[in-house]
């Protein structure tokens, strides 16, 4: 058999590792940033660019799609083309991807602080960048098909499955979850509204974990762990058995960050039981990553890549038992909306995603330039810095997150909250907001430990930009007998397919209800569309990020009913936000949950509280938002956003539009001469008055009237 | 409630004592009883470690001795010493079931991937039998609520929780009768422990309109004795309790107790005439108190009798 020359392509490898070190570094300094702001609101700024609310997102796009994107594609592309024996399908379609991802990272960089956010986790980018995603999405997919199609090697390993997947399953999860209806060039409307829009959204989300950030790194743990450790890959068999149930499994799973809110109980309860079947799918490659390792553990003792490695492994293991324990409803009522979730997706993020882009760069970088690596003292002082990093992260935490929750939920004897004042449990677990911030710090020194030894190791040696292979061509008529799945691994088109058709299922059974079955969300007679100023003030809202500390979610518990909604007693339903495109039901209570704050307070009360929010509460943290008093609403975009919202299904009636502007003046001058009788003077077109009007009405319909099931 | 607290206090006594230590910031903050059992509790703790700590250490010693000694019995026999697995790697043989390394070449798979083989393991048996056990107690959650309803969904677990709270609140209040209060009844509580629970509301909750001087900012002067609503006992607890519609002033009937708010009531009433400076203008009508008002007798036992 004759061996043919060929060369793997480097230079993009090497592209996107100075990307990755870049936005790992930038995305987490942003991160701590937000940590900062949360005990010490003065590094707000006072300026809506780096307020949190929109540091926040800037926060969690750079670190999943800047650092784990970049890291991701960095293994993909070293090791595709050595898995399969053959360069990259084409050279061009690899730079497109590279300088494309990059150029949707700066837009991001650009627009979150702007505050142009579809305010959809993990999916606040603006429609336009939404369709350049998918456009070098493709591109990235279409290079890897073409790759897998020349190859060399008959059989694709199990990287290459974990790498199909991941693409397939983005696609349709990016694409279904930003269907939106567009205002302007930076502004649109989810084409879904309230449950629906929950229901997508997290399913998006909890996917976006399960195929941006677990799928592709498995792959890499597949290629990397072998490799590193010099041991062959503990079991086929496990291999094929995880894989089929995590693809599965996984898609179900997203109703588990919906658990006691309107969404239908069926639905909730397909959550639960699918994410507890998720252990051991996801166990399984933990296992088979860890009993790789026999018989090197001695060397795991050594080797900085391999440390780093185990406790990525360990890391991932230990998130995804959480998860699903957090998927249990008992156990969800107490961590949900706490920073409980905040420690266990920074366990997954720093320990899994982290370490293990950390220790496949000191591996891959001193092979690329020819060399060793400059310092293994200090890649083991980034170990032990990093892993207690991830300890300051995460205990603490741990701590505030029960702490909190108890405290909402304690009641006295005579049946009243013990903590009546929501700040009271705030200022309560500042101390581990403090200690969380050391624990960031500790690992962004790590990282920038880690880049001077990259670069210094880089420098030591000869960057190969073409590395020379010597392979065989492709045996085409060997008999591919055997196993059925082994036969399957020669067919990638139909592996594309089935993994498809795995990951559709799911997804499809829980939407499908939802959408056409009106019992799911029954409707409230009295719930009206908002008003034209309303809907700038919500505009406003999700400007500012506000979903980020808010919930708009009061749960059907005792504690929270009597929190949220003493006089009336009102949970929330889900006829309440049928007009609500996106829903707004948040993640995360930083505040206090804001859906039934309408005709609470004053106009007055809301106006100085986003003034200056530690003088009417003293000791809160949250940011103030003086622009808001000077920054005018736009009124020429009224009649386009009513156009809008009717497209994706709120019934204004034909030619609101024209009356529009005038009965938005009319509800303006109300609030404005209200808050100019209490001797604050503001012009009634000022975005504080749109907001006021939209918090005023927050859950006040289903006060005009009972609950009236259609 | 308090329970789970404290033990996880104990558990994590640093960060406890921590979280826990803003209590403590009247009086000395070695006087408070709880801080000191946290520190009771963690040294027991550290002390608890580190007996384990030097147990483990003793048992490791005394592994090598009987290794040592059985090493010395073979050499004395003759015969090839041959180590005893551990119990660990006994438990590891059963519950995944590998074929030992030494052994491997026998299930490694003809696959060549950049270098990187296959080994044929079984599949973990006892993570055959998690994945497997999983899937059937999946089966089960969702027959036990959606077919045979045998547990209860989130909205009859809310009514369930709302109608066990009011029996305990009913049983409560029939084995401690009292005079209910409520805008009738309502008196002038002048003991210190009433004010100084009522200081405690004002403070957290009331100060944030009124201030913690009572002078006045979003909502009115409390210090002056211009009152919009009326300046007496009753008037001041029906407004608390109430509310007043359309302004800032929130009804608190539903989130403070009766006692609660009497208390708080009373205290804001020992504001009057203190003139804090920056006071913010009279606003209402001035109100002369007509005669004495009711005073309350007794301690209130708000938090003692419950």
């Amino acid at each position: 058999m004759e061996l043919e020359k060929i060369s793997y392509d480097n230079k993009i490898v090497k592209a996107f590792i100075i990307a990755t070190v870049i936005f790992g570094l930038v995305g987490m300094s942003v991160g701590l940033l937000a940590a900062i702001q949360l005990f010490y609101p003065i590094a707000n700024f006072d300026l809506q660019y780096t307020s949190f609310g929109r540091i926040r997102p800037l926060h969690t796009n750079a670190i999943i799609f800047a650092f784990v994107g970049n890291a991701m594609f960095v293994g993909v592309y070293y090791s595709m083309q050595r898995l399969l024996k053959t360069r990259m399908f084409s050279d061009l379609l690899s730079w497109i991807h590279f300088w494309g991802w990059q150029l949707i990272i700066l837009a991001a960089a650009i627009s979150l602080p702007l505050g142009m956010t579809s305010s959809k986790e993990y999916a606040e980018l603006e429609w336009p960048i939404d369709i350049a995603i998918t456009i070098i999405w493709v591109v990235f997919g279409w290079n890897m098909i073409g790759t897998i199609l020349k190859r060399r090697e008959k059989h694709m390993y199990v990287a290459i499955w974990f790498y199909i997947a991941t693409f397939v399953t983005v696609a349709v999860l990016h694409i279904v979850n930003s269907f939106a209806i567009p205002v302007t060039m930076f502004k649109s409307y989810s084409w879904y509204a309230g449950v629906q829009d929950a229901l997508v959204q997290w399913w998006y989300g909890h996917n976006a974990v399960a195929f941006f950030l677990t799928t592709p790194f498995l792959g890499l743990m597949y290629y990397f762990l072998p490799k590193a450790a010099n041991r062959p890959v503990y079991s086929y068999r496990l291999s094929i058995v995880h894989f089929w149930s995590l693809i599965f499994i996984y898609i179900w799973a997203g109703p588990h960050h919906l658990l006691y809110t309107a969404l239908p109980d069926w639905a909730q309860s397909l959550g639960v039981v699918f994410s507890i079947m998720l252990i051991a799918p996801s166990w399984g490659g933990m296992l088979n990553g860890l009993l790789t390792l026999r018989g090197a553990w001695d060397r795991v003792r050594e080797d900085p890549v391999l440390k780093f490695m185990v406790v990525a492994v360990t890391a991932y293991g230990m998130a995804t038992l959480e998860g699903p324990l957090l998927s249990l409803k008992n156990v969800n009522a107490i961590a949900h909306f706490t920073d409980w979730i905040i420690a266990h997706v920074h366990v997954g993020g720093l320990g899994w995603n982290g370490f293990l882009t950390f220790g496949m760069l000191y591996w891959i970088i001193p092979r690329m330039w020819g060399t060793k690596l400059y310092s293994t003292k200090l890649a083991n002082l980034h170990f032990w810095i990093g892993t207690l990093g991830i300890m300051f992260y995460a205990l603490p935490l741990y701590i505030a997150g029960v702490v909190q929750s108890l405290m909402w939920k304690e009641f006295t004897a005579d049946g009243f909250l013990q903590y009546q004042n929501f700040l009271e449990t705030t200022t309560q677990i500042l101390p581990m907001y403090m200690l969380r911030a050391v624990g960031g710090t500790l690992y962004l020194t790590g990282v920038i430990i880690m880049t001077y030894n990259l670069i210094k190791t880089a420098y030591a040696g000869k960057f190969i930009a073409n590395e020379e292979a010597e392979v065989a061509p492709m045996v085409k008529n060997a008999s591919s007998g055997g196993h059925w799945h082994h036969v399957l691994e020669a067919k990638p088109v139909m592996f594309t397919v089935l993994a498809l058709v795995a990951i559709l299922i799911g997804g499809a059974i829980e939407m499908v209800p939802t959408f056409l079955i009106k019992s799911n969300v029954p409707t409230i007679a009295s719930v009206k569309p908002y008003t034209p100023l309303e809907l700038h003030g919500r505009d406003i809202y999700i400007r500012e990020g506000c979903v980020g500390c808010h919930s708009q979610m009061v749960r059907p518990f005792r504690s929270e009913v009597q929190r949220y909604d003493p006089t009336n007693g009102e949970y929330s339903k889900a006829g309440e936000y049928v007009y609500d495109h996106p829903f707004l039901w948040g993640s995360k209570r930083t505040g206090p949950d804001l859906q039934r704050v309408g005709a609470k307070y004053a106009d007055s009360w809301h106006y100085r509280h986003m003034l200056t929010p530690g003088d009417v509460s003293n000791g809160s943290i949250m940011p103030a938002y003086p622009w808001l008093y000077e920054q005018l609403i736009d009124k020429e975009l009224t009649p386009k956003m009513i156009a809008a919202l009717r497209t994706v299904g709120v019934p204004y009636e034909e030619g609101y539009e024209e009356m529009a502007n005038d009965e938005l003046d009319k509800q303006a001058a109300r609030i404005s001469e209200n808050l100019g009788m209490e001797g604050y003077e503001v012009v009634k077109e000022a975005e504080i008055v749109a907001l006021i009007a939209y918090l005023q009405r927050l859950g006040t319909d289903i006060k005009a009237d009972k609950v009236a099931e259609k | 409630m308090k329970k789970v607290k404290a033990i996880f206090a104990m558990m994590l006594f640093s960060f406890g004592a921590f979280a826990q230590s803003s209590n403590a910031n009247e009086g000395a903050i070695w006087d408070d009883p709880i801080l000191l059992f946290y520190i009771t509790a963690g040294f027991m703790f550290v002390v608890a470690l580190l007996v384990i700590v030097v147990a483990l250490y003793m048992l490791q010693v005394l592994r090598y001795l009987a290794k040592d000694a059985a090493m010395e019995r073979a050499k004395k026999a003759g015969v090839e010493f041959v180590e005893e697995p551990s119990w660990w790697a006994k438990l590891n043989q059963k519950l995944y079931g590998y074929v030992p390394i030494e052994k491997e070449e026998t299930i490694m798979l003809d696959h060549n991937y950049d270098g990187i083989r296959e080994l044929d393991n079984h599949l973990p048996p006892w993570w055959k039998w998690l994945f497997i056990g999983s899937i059937i107690w999946g089966v089960f959650y969702l027959i036990a609520y959606h077919v045979t309803s045998s547990l209860p969904l989130q909205i009859d677990e809310y009514q369930n929780e709302v109608a066990v709270a009011e029996e305990q609140i009913r049983k409560l209040k029939a084995a401690n009768p009292g005079a209910v209060i409520d805008e009738n009844t309502v008196m002038l509580a002048t003991d210190a422990t009433a004010l100084a629970d009522g200081k405690e509301t004002f403070n957290n909750i009331c100060s944030s309109c009124h201030r913690v001087d009572g002078g006045g900012d979003i909502g009115p002067n409390l210090t002056d004795q211009y009152w919009k609503h009326g300046g007496s006992i009753k008037d001041v607890f029906t407004i608390v309790k109430n509310g007043v519609p359309n302004t800032n002033m929130v009804a608190w009937g539903g989130a403070l107790s009766p006692e609660k708010m009497q208390n708080v009531s009373s205290y804001l009433l020992t504001l009057q005439g203190t003139n804090p400076p920056n006071a913010k203008a009279p606003e209402g009508d001035l109100y002369v108190p007509e005669a004495k008002e009711p005073v309350v007798s007794d301690t209130i036992k708000t938090q003692a009798s419950l």
